[in-house]
């Protein structure tokens, strides 16, 4: 990510000069502010992730289930100390409530070189349909993506067509076109990693976000 | 927070030594959508301050307000999530979703109050890219789940 597209950060360096952009540079606060910061199991997997905390005078890793630390003023980050799930819900326990369902992700393949789904992709069309109508305001995105054989652009738009395929499906189906976008990633958000120019059955596909 | 003048000053040139250089003028697309809302919430777009509603599209730039009432969930159209809980306030500084094209980013300013954040896409595409900022932090997130509070 080069700093162009990051114009406070950039800001930040360019009045700082000569700083490294690839180091968050912390702002020093006009007025006292207390920042605290916890890092929890992902509500739908468990999964734990990391974050790292800086301050303008030092930073803090989060790793663990819960771990949370505080930054006061410009000091920097105070120790990391696991919250319990007491403390976790009594602070966080009503924004979590308001965070929105997950995304719904189903994954569509073609049969080799044809614009025909397989027969269990086939299938899985019923269940997008339910998924649409478990969401609140559904919004449908159909995404195309490809593997590496030929040039990323003509992959973009490979992915393209392949999509509006799957998007035409839905709407046969009886989706309302209004909230079924299609968009394409090319060859760029590969499944299977692969060097260029490689034929990748599972790299050929067309997903569908419910969200 | 006011920013010191120089800093504006700073980002005013920038602005206009980049903004000739970006790839497309063409009309903004939608960076997410309120999915959760309750209470009192408000969006604000550029002088415009609007009551925000369900379903309402959120664009980069645009701040989210609750009051003392109010919580706000959005998607964004990476699948990251973010809530408001009461008494808070967020500016979407920065969201640009652009894989094919390579282009990704996403930037948070989180100004006051309970906020909870789910890592989507960008997170995984580009980790380097995603930020939440607070007004004396900067968390720099390799997903999934975080919850921050900041005061004033």
């Amino acid at each position: 990510m080069s700093c162009g597209r990051h114009s406070v950060v950039l800001a930040a360096c360019a009045a700082v000069t000569l700083s490294a952009c690839g180091q968050p540079r912390v702002r020093t606060p006009e007025r006292p502010a207390d920042t605290m910061v916890a890092l929890l199991p992902d509500p739908d997997t468990g999964v734990v992730g990391k974050a790292i905390v800086s301050s303008p005078s030092g930073s803090a890793a989060l790793e663990t289930a819960r771990a949370s630390t505080r930054v006061k003023d410009n000091r920097p980050p105070g120790d990391v100390t696991p919250l319990d799930e007491a403390d976790t819900k009594a602070l966080f326990g009503e924004v979590l409530a308001a965070l929105p369902p997950a995304s719904h992700h189903f994954t569509l393949y073609f049969e080799f070189e044809s614009e025909a789904l397989t027969a269990d992709s086939q299938a899985l069309v019923p269940q997008v349909l339910q998924a649409v109508k478990d969401f609140p305001f559904p919004e449908v995105v159909v995404i195309g993506h490809t593997d590496t054989t030929g040039s990323a652009a003509s992959n973009v738009e490979l992915g393209l067509r392949r999509a509006n395929v799957v998007r035409k499906l839905l709407l046969d189906a009886g989706l309302e076109g209004s909230i079924v976008d299609v968009t394409s990633h090319g060859e760029t958000d590969l499944l299977v990693r692969t060097p260029d120019d490689t034929f990748e059955p599972r790299n050929r596909r067309v997903e569908i976000s419910v969200r | 927070m006011v920013p010191p003048r120089r800093v504006i000053a700073g980002v005013l040139l920038l602005v206009l030594v980049i903004a000739p250089t970006r790839a497309s003028a063409a009309e903004p697309t939608a960076a997410g959508r309120i999915k959760v809302l309750s209470g009192s919430v408000f969006v604000v777009r550029g002088d415009v301050t609007t009551r925000a509603a369900l379903g309402q599209a959120l664009f980069e730039a645009d701040t989210l307000r609750t009051g003392t009432d109010g919580r706000v969930g959005i998607t964004l159209n990476d699948d990251t999530r973010v809530s408001l809980g009461p008494g808070s306030e967020a500016r979407l500084n920065q969201f640009v979703y652009a894989p094919a094209e390579g282009r990704v980013g996403l930037v948070l300013d989180i100004v006051r109050g309970v906020i909870a954040y789910v890592s989507g896409r960008i997170a995984k595409l580009s980790p380097d890219s995603v930020k939440l900022e607070t007004p004396n932090a900067i968390v720099g997130v390799r997903g999934t789940t975080l919850a921050l509070r900041v005061s004033q």
